[in-house]
């Protein structure tokens, strides 16, 4: 059932993302444990896990948050966060790559808990995220959103900080999208929402997949909401790796059953 | 009487915003509180006077080339000192404060005091307003902190980097998920911040001369524009102006001059007695801070 591929039989294509026995400390905790998992383009893979399993600390190893963590943390002289094993985008290793590098390569995180600009508009947010965009694309992708999630096209000269939790959710993933990103992390995107607005949220997930082709890394707690739509997914225990397989698979294993489908 | 007082406390409310707002974009952007503001201030009037009347270079090209040059310090500054130091608020304190020390003490110790250092006013006239004399130089300096805040606002809203700077005054770690680098946007925000010590310089001086001492008071008064207004608030900024400068002006006319510096250390003790954060502290007026 585990989906990782030995050294013996190459793999069909190359992934797109490649995590190889990453193992993240802070100061003498393990927080991820020998974790290798990889997305291939176009897939939508979920990393389901309970709290503190890890899957926050994954995402900051992914999108690089977690080197500019390290650098300030060793400014302050204070708590050390090493980490072994390494990242590999496209063949190219990004293990060491400061956040604003492997955003020009197009990973985009989208952290938890929605958090957008809480002073600004709704319009505002999306054009800062448009830092490294060109103008005229950034107010393409804009458009898009608002395509996509038509409530926000409604609320555009809100503060940010104004909304409920599902339209900053929203807000938080139009803000990734115009960043504009091959492979698209998103941390607990279903966290604290209702489930008319989880199923919002994930009908948006596959939209993004089928119509534009991106590729989406998401995490979870609760597997009974991402399961009938991710193509493959990664149990994830105490920052270790538990189980892998597709979505149908995993819907199918007791134990998940048991462990996830609480709400 | 009370017109001029009137007057004359509308042109010193635009003195005080324009001495201010660097120090407040800086500390609103990246939360440096750059105590080498007055010194900086104080280098580029110097670095100008030097320009002009050592090296003969005409006026505006000798304006030209020290306010980039305070820019490149005030960079300079963030990259080799206050980078290593990030985080901490007390250090960066001390770092900067050292810094503003070295730069004004050397001064002092250069002998660059007296009444002939100072720098040409613009336009050398005065008009009548009633029955009071303004002189250009004030009116310009007036026109200079409208023109200031209404574009640092539109710099705050509409371009790339503008936008930039609020998305890493408001939450760092999500700016940097979008690739703003925040590091870089810090040291800009210093830099930036210099540099608008270096304009305020370059037209309030004229009105004065350049002097060490002058540099400790500008960093006093920004200081107390910004506690009043609150940290980093722009709307703060101008409404802590025009409370000191009215609050000055009237005390210099109708109790005694003896009692204006007295009259906004009150104020700071009044506002932080009762609102510590600021008239305009981030708690309130959120939207107003760049
Ligand atoms: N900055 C930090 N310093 C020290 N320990 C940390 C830090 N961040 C995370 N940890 C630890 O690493 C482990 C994994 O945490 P992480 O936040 O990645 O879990 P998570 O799966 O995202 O949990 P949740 O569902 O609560 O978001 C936890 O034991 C946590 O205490
Ligand atoms: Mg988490």
């Amino acid at each position: 059932m585990n989906t990782t591929n030995s050294s013996a039989e190459p793999a069909p294509a190359r992934p797109l993302l490649e995590v190889r026995e990453l193992m993240v400390f802070f100061e003498n905790a393990l927080a991820i444990n020998g974790l290798s998992l990889e997305v291939y383009a176009g897939e939508i893979v979920g990393v389901i896990g309970s709290n503190s399993a890890g899957k926050t600390t994954l995402m900051n190893a992914l999108s690089g948050l977690i080197i500019d963590m390290r650098t300030k943390e060793k400014r302050r002289g204070g708590e050390r966060i090493t980490l072994y094993g390494s990242v590999i985008l496209n063949g190219e290793e990004i293990t060491e790559s400061p956040p604003s590098e492997r955003v020009k390569k197009g990973i985009v995180l989208s952290r938890e808990r929605h958090p957008v600009f809480s002073e600004s508009s709704v319009l505002e947010n999306l054009r800062i995220a448009g830092y490294l965009r060109p103008r005229a694309e950034v107010r393409d992708t804009i458009a898009y959103v608002f395509e996509l999630f038509p409530h926000l096209a409604r609320l555009k000269a809100r503060r940010a900080g104004f909304m409920s939790g599902g339209e900053q959710q929203m807000l938080a993933i139009g803000m990734a999208l115009v960043a504009q990103p091959k492979l698209l992390l998103l941390d607990e995107p279903l966290l604290g929402l209702s489930p008319l607005m989880q199923q919002a949220v994930m009908e948006a997930i596959v939209n993004l997949k089928q119509h534009y082709g991106i590729t989406v890394l998401l995490s979870e707690q609760f597997a009974r909401p991402v399961l009938p739509v991710i193509d493959r997914g990664y149990v994830v225990e105490n920052g270790m790796l538990a189980l892998a397989g597709t979505g149908a698979q995993l819907m199918e294993n007791p134990e998940i059953k048991s462990a996830y489908f609480g709400i | 009487m009370f017109l001029g007082t009137i007057i004359y406390g509308l042109l010193n409310s635009a003195v005080l915003a324009v001495m201010a707002i660097g120090f407040n974009l800086t500390f609103g952007i990246s939360g440096v509180a750059n105590f080498a503001y007055g010194a900086m201030y104080i280098f580029s009037a110097y670095l100008s006077w030097t320009l002009f009347n050592l090296l003969e270079l005409p006026y505006w090209l000798a304006v030209c080339a020290s306010i980039p040059t305070t820019m490149a310090l005030g960079a300079l500054m963030y990259r080799f000192v206050l980078l290593r130091v990030r985080g901490q608020a007390l250090s960066e304190v001390i770092a900067t404060f050292g810094i503003g020390l070295a730069i004004l003490e050397l001064f002092n110790y250069l002998g660059f005091v007296g009444f002939e250092y100072t720098l040409p006013v613009l336009i050398d006239d005065s008009i009548m307003i009633g029955d009071t004399m303004v002189d250009w130089q004030r009116i310009l300096v007036t026109g200079v902190a409208g023109l200031l805040v209404a574009g640092l606002w539109a710099f705050t809203h509409y371009t790339r980097m503008g936008l930039a700077f609020r998305g890493i005054a408001q939450d760092e770690r999500t700016a940097l998920t979008l690739g703003i680098e925040s590091d870089r946007i810090a040291m800009l925000s210093v830099s930036l911040g210099c540099g608008l010590a270096a304009l305020a310089a370059t037209v309030i001086i004229p009105l004065g001369s350049i002097s060490p001492s002058e540099g400790y008071e500008v960093l006093i008064k920004a200081l107390a524009v910004c506690i009043i207004g609150g940290l980093g608030s722009t709307g703060g900024v101008i409404v802590a102006s025009f409370l000191i400068g009215f609050a000055e002006r009237f005390t210099d006319t109708y109790i005694s001059s003896h009692w204006t510096m007295i009259v906004s250390l009150a104020a700071i003790l009044l506002v932080l007695g009762f609102k510590p954060s600021g008239l305009f502290g981030r708690q309130k007026e959120l939207e107003e801070r760049i």
